[in-house]
């Protein structure tokens, strides 16, 4: 099949690969451009272990061409926070013991972070509403309500130097 | 100890591992449940673009294997049994060469007549989903009979003299439906074979050193020349004990010299994986009229589908579970692994717990109703207490069962119990094992002082290394910090069971204090020629040794020992001590008796909607004796995880079968429990400490899960006055049972 030209703005770098047309952004992510933090599962955008944020909303890389994301921002866990730091939001799942074995939590992290830039102020409903679409099977969800409500109170105290891009 | 790295994206996770030059494998699978295969061509999709390999039964080596009977192929070779059976397998540059290729494959064959439940594989003249079951090679100790591939039984006294004894005798019959551990994690395999003639094959297992033998034993090589490495794992909860994908790597890599990947789909996963068998359950209750139990006779029926897998054991564990943990002189109890047309399932987070657990301790409430006992009351009164026996014998020590029910009925308000109109309160109570089995350990002092801990347990999200690594710092008097894990590698780590069974913070914990036992008296000797002091005047604190006024650290001590003496290692084992039984109470059992056993309590506050039959949990409690608890938000999390997957379990969750193919194979109609429908669970750590654990602590891992369906289903029937006897408890199955009770 013939492939395109495509050029991707993620987490303030740009990349240029060369990929099919039906291949999604998941796909290029993990396989081209080694971003291996955005996991990958269901392919059917029911399990959010692939969440991204694209212009700061969160989506699931399974479902999305990756020529669609051209010229639009695209942020992935490896860019919340720059190498050797912790994003408070990171730094609020590692403290409430809300990871374990992780494999969801680079999504979850991601749909909270979204949450969380348009909810500054979330309540434990809010929080559990905009995390459905994100499965996880270890932890039952309470400490990482827990973690998103800390670090949202963390956040309005002190926002990040290093803020996502 | 890893979440940076799982925050942070960078933890590797076998799903995520790859290699240069790596081709990608998919499987066809069986659309039909039990045929003949006459022919399988795949001379079309061998030629297709990007297609390396395409192999079926005739490329490889005729090997049955299975860990008790030895039932089971890579591919199918003249019969299909389930829908979703392997039949090929393909090797190609992309997963969309692959899937296409898969779709060039011809295959032919007959349907045969199937047998789609144990209802239908155990009436006479059922057809055989093993024709050959007598002469296949199975442990002898099975009692297998047709369909049946293992009836596990424990006789205790006289079960009908126990009914003569009894003022009522009660008989229930209960469903369960099969569900899914639901990893986020698909099951993925990388393998990669050398000029020596030694394939590698990194895989997200629970156990390494298993899927090392069977592998061996699927290539025809000696186990050496298998080496299997787990990279990462994201959750199991049981589904990657058995071999999933790692053999389906291993021959496309063989047959093309490429590294080649395998991973599943999700409706792979819900078609063809391990899910927990369904299981039906027949339960009579002799009972006198003041609540004593007298006699039990129960069956539970597995339906492990078309392969024995870990069907002969899960049953015979269901009989443990069905005594409950009472006091009834008088038993018989049956556990049956039965063959349908369906897939293998297999073992998920407390095997047979959740399934045996429904059905007695709902019938416990219906005892107790019937006889206007309190159920609190009439489990007190028949619960088994310290130094008792088991069902098959054995003695009960560290029994924390009393704290465990009272404390979880207190905290729920157990006085109230219908607080108003549509709302009431149940209880629940079980016990389990911590899975024995033996684990190794090498310790070695880093020159700078940090410690190596070299296990062959796979850290699978449950903390349990970290707990093991705890145990590790406390007795070495180091930080936890300085401990760094290698593990699961079959050619380099020391033997492990494997992380299963709630056993790896227990196993491997104890290993570590067997081999700090021995550094310990390297580095004293060591220290004392150095520091000139005798031994019996020095201490080991905090890194350091000291005495007499002069100290060395440990980093100092490895750096001389690395200088002089090869450095500063140790080797730790330890194997679970056998629970002596009494062997004349048991049949055809593989698991008589619960290792260093947890006992435990769910109790919970609903509503239900009178209308919709929808449930809403108020209040969800877990009183759980850990034995000690080494580290209780670690618990905490592992109580939390295992009551949201039980409540799937009690109230979503089912694979749907019709004549032998699932309805639901996606995570849009396989309903698991969102953020939005788990409550907070409440969690009381009891501590009733065990005579072998590291500092008496026991398996937690398992538990959580056993309780909620029973204690949903009791608390249901507290509200309503309704009770449900099938799992999943739907609120479509709730209304309609309300209806019905209106007419
Ligand atoms: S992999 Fe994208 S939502 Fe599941
Ligand atoms: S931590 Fe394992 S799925 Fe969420």
């Amino acid at each position: 099949m013939t492939r395109i030209a495509l050029s991707l703005t993620i987490n303030g770098q740009t990349h240029d690969v060369l990929a099919e047309p039906h291949r999604t952004l998941l796909d290029v992510l993990r396989t081209d451009l080694g971003l291996i933090g955005t996991k990958e599962n269901c392919l059917e955008a029911e399990c959010g272990v692939c969440t991204v944020l694209l212009e700061g909303a969160a989506v699931n890389a399974c479902i999305l061409l990756a020529a669609q994301c051209q010229g639009r921002a695209i942020v992935t866990i490896e860019g919340l926070a720059a190498p050797g730091q912790l994003h408070p939001l990171q730094r609020a799942f590692i403290d409430h013991g809300a990871v374990q074995c992780g494999y969801c939590i680079p999504g979850m992290i991601l749909a909270a972070k979204a949450y969380l830039d348009t909810n500054p102020e979330p309540d434990g409903d809010g929080v559990r509403e905009a995390l459905a679409g994100n499965l996880c099977r270890c932890t039952g969800y309470q400490r990482i309500i827990d973690a998103v409500l800390s670090a949202a109170r963390a956040l309005r105290t002190s926002p990040p130097s290093q803020a996502a891009r | 100890m890893d979440a940076p790295g799982k925050v942070t994206g960078t933890a590797l996770y076998a799903a995520d591992f790859a290699l240069p030059g790596m081709l990608y494998g998919k499987v066809l699978r069986s659309s039909e449940p039990h045929a003949r295969l006459v022919r399988i061509d795949a001379g079309r999709a061998a030629r297709l673009p990007g297609v390396r390999a395409v192999i079926t039964a005739a490329d490889v080596p005729d090997v049955r294997y299975g860990g008790s009977v030895k039932d089971e192929r890579v591919f199918a070779r003249d019969r299909i049994r389930f829908a979703g059976q392997p039949l090929a397998a393909v090797a190609a540059t992309s997963p969309d060469a692959a899937a296409a290729a898969l779709t060039a494959i011809e295959v032919v064959c007959e349907p045969l007549r199937p047998v789609f439940d144990v209802a239908a594989a155990l009436a006479p003249g059922a057809p055989l989903v093993h024709d050959a079951w007598a002469s296949y090679t199975a442990l002898p100790i099975l009692h297998r009979d047709g369909n049946v591939c293992n009836r596990a039984r424990i006789v205790v006294g006289d079960v009908e003299r126990g009914f003569v004894e009894a003022d009522r005798v009660f008989e229930n019959r209960f469903t369960t439906s099969s569900v899914h551990q639901g990893y986020t994690e698909p099951r993925a395999a990388v393998a990669q074979w050398d000029s020596s003639g030694q394939v590698t094959v990194w895989s997200n297992t629970q156990l390494p050193f298993e899927i090392q033998t069977t592998l061996a034993e699927i290539l025809q090589l000696p186990p050496s020349k298998v080496r299997v490495i787990v990279p990462g794992i994201g959750g199991g909860f049981g589904g990657k004990l058995r071999i999933g994908v790692e053999h389906f790597a291993a021959l496309l890599a063989m047959k093309t010299g490429r590294p080649v990947k395998v991973m599943t789909t999700s409706e792979e996963e819900l078609t063809a994986a391990y899910a927990r068998q369904p299981a039906t359950v027949a339960v009579k209750t002799g009972v006198t009229n003041d609540g004593r139990l007298t006699a039990r006779e129960a069956r539970l029926w597995f339906d492990t589908g078309a392969f024995a897998g870990s069907g002969p054991g899960v049953a015979s564990v269901a009989t443990l579970m069905l005594a409950g943990p009472y006091r009834i002189p008088n038993l018989l109890l049956e556990g049956f692994a039965v063959y349908t047309n369906k897939t293998n399932f297999g073992s998920f987070r407390a095997p047979s717990g959740p399934q045996a657990n429904f059905a007695v301790e709902s019938q416990m409430d219906i005892i107790a109703d019937a006889l206007g006992l309190d159920p609190l009351e009439l489990r007190l009164k028949n619960i088994v207490r310290e130094g008792e026996e088991g069902p098959t014998g054995q003695v009960l020590t560290a029994v924390g069962l009393e704290e465990c029910l009272r404390r979880a009925a207190d905290a729920i308000g157990w006085r109230d119990r219908r607080p108003e109109v549509g709302r009431g309160k149940g209880i629940a109570c079980g016990w389990w094992t911590t899975t024995g089995g033996s684990s190794g350990v090498y310790v070695k002092v880093n020159p700078d002082g940090t410690v190596a801990l070299n296990t062959g347990a796979a850290e699978i999200g449950t903390a349990a290394l970290t707990g093991a690594a705890q145990v590790l710092a406390e007795d070495l008097g180091v930080q936890m910090a300085d401990i760094n894990v290698v593990s699961a590698d079959t050619l380099s780590t020391p033997f492990d069971f494997g992380a299963q069974g709630s056993r790896t913070a227990f196993a491997v914990g104890n290993a570590c204090r067997a081999a700090v036992a021995d550094l310990k008296r390297q580095i004293l000797a060591l220290a004392s020629k150095h520091l000139g002091v005798e031994e019996s005047a020095l201490a080991l604190r905090e890194g350091s040794v000291v005495g007499a006024g002069k100290r060395a650290t440990l980093g100092e001590l490895a750096r001389i020992s690395q200088a002089s003496g090869g450095g500063l290692i140790a080797h730790g084992t330890f194997v679970a001590p056998p629970t002596p039984y009494d062997t004349k109470r048991v049949e055809g059992h593989v698991y008589p008796a619960f290792h260093s056993p947890s006992f435990h309590a769910h109790a919970t506050d609903l509503s239900v909607d009178a209308e919709t039959g929808e449930i809403t949990i108020h209040r969800y409690v877990v009183a759980q004796d850990v034995g000690f608890a080494m580290n209780p938000a670690a618990i905490e999390g592992q109580i939390e995880g295992g009551v949201a997957q039980g409540l799937g379990q009690a109230l979503s969750e089912e694979i749907v079968y019709e004549n032998g193919r699932v309805l639901n194979a996606n995570l849009t109609d396989y309903k698991m429990p969102t953020a939005r429908d788990v409550p907070r669970v409440e969690s009381i750590l009891v501590q009733h400490p065990s005579l072998v654990g590291p500092f008496g602590a026991k398996g937690v891992g398992e538990p959580p899960n056993i309780e909620p369906p029973a204690a949903i289903a009791n608390a249901v029937a507290s509200a309503t006055g309704v009770r449900i006897t099938s799992l999943p408890i739907t609120a479509e199955k709730v209304a309609l049972a309300l209806r019905e009770r209106a007419k």
